[in-house]
């Protein structure tokens, strides 16, 4: 079976039968999901996995979807309607082969992600209801993602499901004008959902690493799809897949983060990286470079270089000139600060920190004294250094982040260390 | 030392509803699970059949005359969801082999029952012949 087969095929069925049903019986559809997964467990140990899971699956889910539809009383008034759209419900679309019933199965899973990514669902709740829907993502797996409590995710969810019956949001693809700003809203919340899973601020490595991978596969339905094939989309599939590439190298056998000049490029991953490097191709297609376009870009270049000296950081240089031109966040300038540091010396990574005029955004993040340390040792100010890093010591949260800390104390401390006392 | 011989045991897999709040990942992995637990048992020709039973069924009593009623009416925590029959050396080894059963992680319990060659009311009756015939053995 492959790797995550049920969490995707509960993405796929959800998306059909709430469809069918209505997006009002969203919570009716996962159950038929849930009750169709539980009945494959209980019959494949016995009898074999089906010759064709995915078909299997499908054919259970609607026979218990007829059921309901012919028990449950809300069903009544429309029960002919849903039962003829239940029909046309293909059951043998065999994989790898592209059937009319395959098209659907997309335009449905299309269609949850407008909906969920509706702009009147507060973000964060977005992407729960998304991981719960499209994923297949239980509320206990949610919140070890998220680092929350399982009551707080099932609540969002609530209030999610809540908020599309009151707004009566519809379950369908966005059209015409309206398509450019609703597509807009879903790439932001996909591209969340990859940070999510990248920055490693907390929750199991592990079920993080899925957040990047799920977000890289819904945003390849868009892509793939005609509704969602964009330069821009394109652009953050890019940007995910080249920074995603990276994951495996950036923790050591022990969990500690590596830094990028210390991690070892032949962990990357290559087939992700050409990937990668395709749809940024493809996001060439029209005129515009979007944020997305300008972080995938920086993205392929640390790709690109065989070691961290090779790297070209003018070029990254010039493209966070850009990007900071559109997205004025403390993190993209601390992000340029390393770059202007890595072209013009530290003392001009310093002055570039000192000249953000938002800095005091970051008055708590612990990136912002680390980076600022660094510079600092760079230029031989251990005791400037070592309070920067005390500082940033402080703020971290983070194991790995403490002892990558304490480390670099260690060495500031270490008298046969490079740098002199200031 | 003589070779062990081999006895039937009957695993009864008890709890209808154990898997009901797992996520699609957990279901996949206990599917695995139990996969890996039957292949090994079977290729260790210790297995020699197994079903899953619908929770669904008749029970038939005499009261009243002969009375067919739907049921099992035990509880989902004590019906049995299914059942799997083992060819093991004794009773400790087939508990040893229950005890690996993936089910038990969520919640899930199995019974282990030795078979019996014959109702064991009427093996009552015939223990008196059978110790005679081990004695001449």
């Amino acid at each position: 079976m492959v790797e995550h087969f049920f969490r995707h095929e509960a993405g796929k069925i959800v998306s059909t039968l709430t469809r069918i049903f209505g997006i009002e019986h969203l919570n009716r559809a996962e159950d038929v999901v849930q009750e169709t997964l539980v009945r494959a467990l209980q019959t494949w140990p016995y009898y074999g996995i089906p010759k064709n899971p995915s078909a299997w699956i499908t054919q259970v889910a609607k026979n218990l979807a007829l059921d309901l539809i012919r028990r449950d009383k809300v069903f009544r008034i429309k029960e002919n309607e849903i039962v003829h759209l239940m029909e046309q419900v293909s059951a043998d679309s065999h994989a790898g082969v592209a059937e009319p019933g395959e098209n659907g199965i997309a335009d449905d899973r299309l269609r949850m992600m407008f909906t969920c990514c509706h702009p009147l669902i507060a973000r964060e709740m977005q992407v729960a209801l998304a991981l719960k829907t499209l994923c297949g993502f239980s509320p206990a797996e949610i919140a070890r993602a998220f680092l929350t409590s399982e009551a707080a995710i099932a609540k969002r969810l609530t209030r999610a499901k809540q908020k599309i019956r009151e707004a009566r949001i519809e379950f369908e693809i966005p059209a015409g004008a309206e398509l450019t700003r609703r597509l807009d809203g879903v790439l932001q919340s996909l591209y969340l959902l990859f940070n999510e899973g990248y920055k490693a601020s907390g929750g199991e490595h592990l079920i993080r690493a899925e957040l990047c991978h799920e977000a890289i596969r819904l945003t390849s339905l868009l892509t793939g799809h005609p509704t969602g094939n964009h330069p821009r989309s394109h652009a953050l599939l890019a940007l995910m897949l080249l920074n995603g590439a990276r994951l495996p190298a950036r923790l050591d056998r022990d969990g500690n983060i590596l830094r990028l000049e210390e991690q070892n490029r032949s962990q990357w991953d290559q087939p992700m990286i050409a990937r990668g490097l395709f749809h940024l191709m493809q996001s060439t297609g029209g005129d515009e470079a979007s944020e997305y376009h300008l972080q995938a870009a920086i993205a392929a270049c640390h790709c690109a270089a065989r070691d961290y000296l090779s790297t070209d950081w003018p070029r990254i240089l010039s493209l966070y000139d850009r990007l900071i031109e559109m997205d004025d966040s403390p993190v993209i300038a601390l992000n340029r600060a390393v770059a202007i540091a890595n072209v013009h010396g530290p003392r001009a990574g310093i002055e570039a920190v000192e000249a953000m005029h938002n800095r005091e955004q970051l008055d708590c993040y612990y990136l912002l004294y680390a980076v600022l340390g660094e510079f600092e040792a760079d230029l031989a100010h251990r005791g400037t250094a070592t309070k920067h890093f005390r500082k940033a010591l402080e703020l971290a949260t983070m194991k790995s982040e403490q002892i990558f800390l304490s480390k670099k104390l260690q060495e500031l401390e270490d008298p046969r260390s490079r740098g002199t006392d200031v | 030392m003589s070779t062990q011989t081999k006895a039937e045991y009957l695993l009864l897999f008890r709890g209808t509803d154990w898997h009901k709040g797992l996520s699609p990942e957990e279901i996949q992995e206990v599917v695995k699970q139990m996969y890996a637990w039957l292949d090994r048992l079977t290729a260790e020709g210790k297995a020699k059949a197994g079903k899953p039973l619908f929770p669904e069924g008749k029970v038939v009593s005499q009261k009243k005359g002969r009375v067919v009623a739907d049921g099992p009416f035990a509880e989902s925590k004590e019906a049995i969801g299914g059942f799997f029959l083992l060819e093991v050396g004794s009773l400790d080894e087939a508990a040893e082999i229950a005890k690996d059963f993936p089910g038990l992680n969520y919640g899930a319990t199995v019974e282990v029952r030795p078979v019996a060659p014959a109702c064991p009311l009427a093996l009552g009756l015939e223990e008196g012949a059978e110790e005679r015939a081990r004695a001449s053995a």
